[in-house]
């Protein structure tokens, strides 16, 4: 899409020319929407800036403190937006290949990440100690106060 | 099926508790509009789809919500946590307090507890993707008024991720419905119910 096009926010969606009646119509999002940087994505909860539509101008300016953590929520959150993505934009190579190029990112990270903290019960793993119940757990405090 | 991955979808750390807002976010919790009943109406709606594109984006937005569920459920224990009697005394959680102490149960914030007649599953995919639009813009309007109500930075912080998280499934399921519409008969789409007569 060419950039011009997204010059105005407000612009970057497609409605039918003519449609029948008695139908409501979101417009569509155009292939290919600017994005932002992965971590801004994170805290903006879009990955697209079409969509961020703040309350109030209340915005999260402050980016998550970079940890093993949140390092593996932001690829995580960019698989999950572009699969909502892709689920209604199935043909747009780019987003198919940003895709591909994050599930990869987040297998590393996750393998990674599970040798010092269970992730799943059915990734594999060392030691001899069952750590899968070892505390904080995800709901709790001490588990995000470093990020 | 499901497996739990150990590990939010978006970090909740609140530093400070406070019994009030938790007397509020419940309501996101197990409220007309909260999380248990978007992840099961999306959840549960996917049967009767009749398209592959609709049965994928209600799978993956109703397993987003269930993250979403457990988020709100972070919330309500971080702001909970650590009270003692005095601290409750006097608050709007007092009432949530007398019937479930510092546990997390799903009710609305006016102290119903969650039924599934706030939601539904209609089995006609036009009206059930027309019922999931208005259910992001009333979720959405239950976070913008938590954020009306809430002047902690910590909460907001999250409140605001999932807020966004409504604008975005909105956008989504609208397009979906669109692409839905395109495989029926373009002279009238009502002609017939396409999960039950196609």
């Amino acid at each position: 899409m060419n950039a011009d096009a997204y010059m105005n926010k407000g612009c970057e969606g497609r409605l039918p020319a003519m449609a029948p009646l008695a139908n409501p119509y979101v417009p569509f999002q155009l292939d290919a929407p600017p994005r932002y940087e992965p971590r801004r994505a994170l805290v903006r909860g879009t990955l697209y800036p079409g969509l961020d539509l703040p309350f109030m101008g209340m915005v999260n300016q402050q980016e998550q403190p970079v940890t093993a953590k949140t390092e593996l929520q932001t690829v995580a959150f960019m698989i999950q937006e572009l699969a909502l993505y892709l689920d209604t934009h199935p043909d747009d190579k780019e987003a198919l290949e940003l895709y591909r190029n994050y599930q990869k990112m987040y297998h590393k990270g996750m393998m990674e990440y599970n040798e010092s903290s269970p992730l799943k019960h059915t990734m594999p793993t060392k030691g001899d100690k069952y750590r899968w119940l070892d505390d904080p757990w995800p709901w709790e405090y001490a588990a995000n106060k470093e990020g | 099926m499901f497996v739990y991955d150990k590990k939010l979808q978006y970090p909740v750390k609140i530093a400070r508790p406070n019994p009030r807002l938790a007397s509020v976010i419940i309501s996101q919790y197990g409220g007309p509009d909260g999380e248990l009943g978007a992840s099961m109406r999306y959840l549960s709606q996917r049967y009767s789809m009749p398209f592959d594109d609709q049965k994928g984006l209600l799978t993956d937005i109703g397993t987003e919500e269930l993250g979403h569920l457990e988020m709100v459920a972070a919330i309500i224990h971080q702001l909970t946590r650590n009270l003692k009697e005095k601290d409750i005394e006097n608050t709007p959680l007092e009432q949530y307090f007398v019937d479930h102490t510092a546990g997390v149960f799903p009710a609305a914030a006016s102290g119903f507890p969650w039924t599934a007649a706030s939601m539904q599953v209609k089995g006609d995919p036009i009206a059930d993707l027309t019922e999931d639009l208005a259910a992001e813009q009333k979720a959405r309007v239950t976070y913008d008024n938590i954020l009306r109500l809430s002047d902690d930075p910590d909460v907001n912080d999250v409140i605001k991720f999932l807020r966004e998280r409504e604008i975005v499934h909105f956008q989504r399921f609208g397009e979906s419905l669109q692409q839905l519409r395109q495989k029926l008969n373009q002279k009238n789409v009502y002609c017939m119910n396409p999960a039950f007569d196609m």
